[in-house]
């Protein structure tokens, strides 16, 4: 492990454009979108930056991602996306007894106790079957929320936001669809009429020819 | 924020840690150090994450979403101000979506109380507190019409339209009725308990109201599991061709069977269908499609790219439809979904919509809901609590009586499985009802030989007749009053070419809370009117656990057996649970008397034995006797009880038409009816028993032992003793 105990391989700074020890701000606080599609080809796009210890160190940022880094949970506890419960738990094991805010360095509490606190959360998520299996679909879809943000409320409800977001876009426009059809049937005669419709004419004609 | 937003991580995040972890490498772990050095960190951390802009941007975006308070489940009765100002619908007319949302959240906690105290089901209704609300907000029964399918979800509908008075007297004799029922309410549009019948009573209500040229809407809210029947594509079918104004809701909640789970916990639910369903709402690939099709439009910055990545997005979107969806739309159906079931101000913009459009034809609106939802025992129970007897609500355990004896269900159960263990031919069927046909023991047992076709009792009997004719042994393990439903099948399919399928009826008889919808008053009747068909029903677990043995080694004819809803008596079981055949139309005589005869046929039989013990007190001693097999008839049993009695008593757990038909069908032809022999029936009454305790409907079925014993006083004259039999 490096000395910030984050195993990272790899980087692939030139993609988000940013050194270690930047501060960029990310374009969109909403959506992290990854450019790639496909599962494994992430692996590939994914964060692998080193950290700069004496950087993050000095500029205060603690052992954060650079800008446009999406540091999984996966890659927070180092390890690859297929592993048993049993490796994750030893993974969280190892970087919680690292970073616990009693053992650590005096001088590097803060960045420590983040990084504990982001561990913890990772542990926590990947540890649950249920929101392991959500916070994978999201990964797949391109959707990195950021750690504290999740924690506030469950992960279920976190992506049923998402999903219910998307659902109401496209039930909405099947209702307008809807609208449309009724009105243009209400009012239409082509020959080849359904019972209901002949019984709706019939009913509209009596309408209008008083009773 | 960001200070509370880390102490709330931390603290939770501290504690939550395995003890272990921190014995292992901190020396000496204290809570008050811990809480110590938390202070000073939090304050400083919370300094270092405030930079952290990103972040704060995402936490408001989710703080959009409502702060719900907590459900009270405390098990006191909960407050319930907007609930305790409706007694009828048209008092929502004028409530805020907000406090729509509440009610919901109140219905809820209503539900549970209630149930808490009754039992019933419950989590089915849990699932549709915001559908109810939105409807009933939206449209005004009873005008409109709302037909829920299967009709367990309808407690909060119930609630709503002036029956909440009555909830603590659900399923209880003389109380309200556990499902819709027209003679209840006004509102209760059409009755249900059957599953997959909405649709189509909800076509035949808009066709009526179109051709005397009413305006009113007509709702059918129907779930995925019922969608499984073919009852329902028959009804979609003709709802297309139609072309009605009607509203079809379906509620998918992921449950087909009950339970949707083996005995290790969920299971995914069976079939086909419901993975089209699942493919219309979790269309990943496409939604990748999406957000990458706006990512590229974002990284390709410019007004004109922006506008052709819209057009992509939109074609997209007219794609995410999905497979499932044209199956809808091919019947004709205008598809809208998926919807978030569980949101009331969707629910209400939607329906409102809907409403106001002329001639929409029939819609069919996709809910996406969670059964259970908002009750966290119900949400994680493998059977999501389903249905319940009375439970503490705080921690959702349920308070089951111990009794000395299995149910019947168990017993079944365990035979089969003993038999399948000797016989590999040996399979199960059953139609969505793994928990209470006991079959998902058996599963488990054999998981490649038991065979769960969803709520599709017609095609389980077919199937089932198709395994026969491969020389398998099939148990079709279908409840009495549903397998109503597959007469057809069965006499057509299994009797005429006498393939041997074996039928095993549960719940035969009257059946207790459920009421009518689910008393299996019918099968001896329509089952032993077949030429091919061997029908027996067993007085206790043990002829219960022989009599699946004597199916399973009739091989040449099909084979039906009847057992009621209940527990056995305590008799000697068979070792290893395995039975012995019987010998093919022999009774047996079970007590030696004179002068009065009593014939039983199944479980009644422990009732006339109470009878015999009442008489014998009074100084008399009825011969009774089990009869076992009503077809074929023990012949020599009946000639022997008619011509040594002057009484003979047959006495059924069933309609007219039965056991006691076929008796006395076989002592008229044999000239016994033409001396002395005074000859009974007793069987149910020609009229529906209403719900209640089991033991309140044989009384009210004059079916228990003290009416056995007060016929016979009255028939052989003791009239004088009748009023010591205390009716």
């Amino acid at each position: 492990m490096t000395s910030c105990g984050l195993t990272m391989p790899g980087t692939d700074a030139a993609l988000f454009g940013a050194s270690p020890s930047s501060t960029a701000r990310l374009p969109d606080p909403v959506l992290r979108v990854r450019p790639s599609l496909g599962r494994p080809s992430m692996a590939s796009f994914r964060t692998r930056a080193t950290m700069n210890e004496t950087a993050s160190a000095s500029s205060g940022r603690t052992c954060t991602a650079p800008a446009g880094a999406e540091m999984s949970f996966y890659d927070l506890l180092g390890i690859p996306e297929s592993v048993s419960l049993r490796d994750i738990k030893l993974a969280y094991k190892q970087l919680a007894r690292k970073y616990h805010p009693d053992v650590s360095p005096p001088d590097r509490v803060e960045e420590y106790t983040q990084r504990f606190i982001r561990v913890q959360e990772a542990y926590e998520t990947l540890s649950d079957p249920r929101q392991r299996a959500l916070y994978d679909r999201d990964m797949a879809r391109g959707l990195h929320l950021a750690f504290s943000a999740r924690r506030r409320s469950s992960y279920h409800d976190d992506e049923e936001i998402g999903e219910r977001g998307d659902w109401r876009n496209q039930w909405q426009s099947q209702v307008s669809e809807l609208k449309r059809r009724s009105e243009s049937r209400s009012v239409g005669g082509s020959d080849n009429m359904s019972w209901a419709a002949r019984m709706r004419r019939q009913k509209a004609e009596m309408a209008t020819n008083g009773l | 924020m960001a200070s509370s937003l880390l102490r709330s991580t931390f603290l939770p995040l501290i504690h939550s840690q395995d003890g272990q972890s921190y014995a292992s490498f901190h020396p000496k772990p204290t809570s008050t150090t811990f809480l110590s050095k938390k202070k000073n960190r939090g304050a400083v951390v919370a300094a270092a994450m405030e930079s952290e802009e990103e972040n704060f941007a995402m936490v408001e975006k989710f703080s959009e979403m409502k702060e719900k308070r907590m459900l009270d489940f405390s098990g006191n009765k909960p407050a319930t101000p907007i609930l305790d100002t409706i007694n009828f619908p048209n008092h929502m007319k004028n409530l805020s979506l907000q406090e729509l949302e509440s009610l919901a959240d109140e219905l809820r906690e209503e539900i549970v109380y209630t149930v808490s105290k009754t039992g019933g089901h419950l989590s089915s209704s849990l699932g549709v507190a915001e559908l109810t609300v939105a409807l009933h907000h939206v449209f005004n029964t009873p005008e409109d019409k709302i037909i829920w399918d299967v009709g367990h979800q309808t407690y909060p509908h119930k609630i709503l339209t002036g029956r909440r008075s009555r909830m603590q007297s659900i399923r209880q004799t003389f109380g309200l009725a556990g499902f819709p029922k027209r003679d209840e309410s006004e509102h209760d549009a059409f009755g249900v308990g059957h599953s997959s019948t909405s649709i189509s009573a909800g076509l035949g209500m808009a066709v009526g109201r179109d051709l005397l040229g009413k305006d009113n809407h007509v709702i059918a809210v129907i779930g995925d599991g019922a969608m499984t029947a073919g009852q329902a594509y028959e009804a979609m079918n003709n709802a297309g061709y139609l072309d009605s104004n009607l509203i079809i809701i379906l509620n998918d909640n992921k449950q087909v069977s009950l339970p949707t789970a083996t005995v290790d916990g969920p299971a995914p639910p069976v079939g086909a269908l419901s993975k089209a369903l699942t493919r219309l709402h979790s269309s990943r690939k496409v939604r990748m499609l999406r957000e990458s099709a706006k990512e590229i439009t974002k990284q390709i910055a410019g007004p004109k790219t922006y506008g052709l990545a819209a057009k992509v997005d939109s074609y997209v979107r007219g794609m995410t439809g999905g497979p499932g969806a044209s199956l809808f739309e091919e019947l004709g159906l205008y598809y809208i979904g998926p919807v978030d079931g569980h949101d009331v101000a969707d629910l209400v913009v939607l329906l409102k919509k809907i409403k106001s459009m002329p001639a929409p034809g029939p819609v069919l609106i996709h809910l996406i809901t969670e059964k259970g939802k908002g009750y966290a025992p119900a949400e994680s129970a493998a059977d999501k609590m389903h249905g319940v007897v009375k439970f503490d609500t705080v921690s959702g355990k349920q308070i089951k009586t111990k009794t000395p004896t299995k149910s019947y269900t168990q017993y079944f159960a365990e035979s089969l499985i003993a038999e399948a263990e000797h016989d590999k031919k040996i399979v199960a069927i059953h139609a969505a009802m793994g928990g209470g046909t006991g079959l998902n023991l058996f599963q488990k047992q054999f998981p490649e030989r038991c065979f769960d076709v969803g709520i599709a009792e017609q095609h389980a009997v077919t199937f089932a007749a198709g395994l026969a004719t491969e020389g398998l042994k099939p148990f079709c393990t279908i409840y009495s009053s549903f397998l109503q439903r597959g007469y057809d099948q069965v006499v057509h399919d299994v009797d005429l070419q006498k393939l041997p399928v074996r039928f095993a009826m549960d719940r035969a008889g009257l059946v207790g809370a459920d009421g009518p919808t689910h008393c299996g008053a019918f099968d001896t009747t329509f089952m032993a009117c077949l030429p091919n068909m061997v029908v027996m029903a067993p007085s206790d677990e043990t002829e219960l656990m022989n009599m699946v043995a004597t199916a399973a080694a009739i091989d040449d004819r099909p084979s039906c057996f009847r057992y009621p809803r209940g527990n056995g008596v305590g008799t000697v079981l068979p070792l290893n649970n395995k039975g012995t055949p019987l010998e093919v139309g022999k009774g047996r005589v079970l007590r030696e008397g004179s002068r009065v005869a009593i014939l039983g046929y199944g479980t009644i039989v422990q009732n006339c034995i109470e009878a015999a013990d009442k008489l014998q007190a009074l100084g008399f001693q009825p011969t009774v006797a089990d009869a076992r097999f009503c077809k074929p008839l023990d012949g020599e049993l009946i000639r022997m009880l008619a011509q040594e009695h002057e009484v003979l008593i047959t006495v059924e757990e069933g309609s007219i038409g039965g056991f006691s038909s076929h008796v006395s069908h076989y002592l008229g032809l044999n000239g016994l009816l033409d001396g002395k022999l005074k000859w009974r029936p007793m069987l149910l009454p020609d009229r529906y028993i209403d719900h209640g305790s089991q033991k309140d409907q044989i009384e009210a079925a004059g079916l228990s032992s003290k009416h056995i014993a007060a016929t016979v006083l009255s028939l052989i004259g003791h009239k004088e003793s009748l009023h010591l039999m205390d009716i």
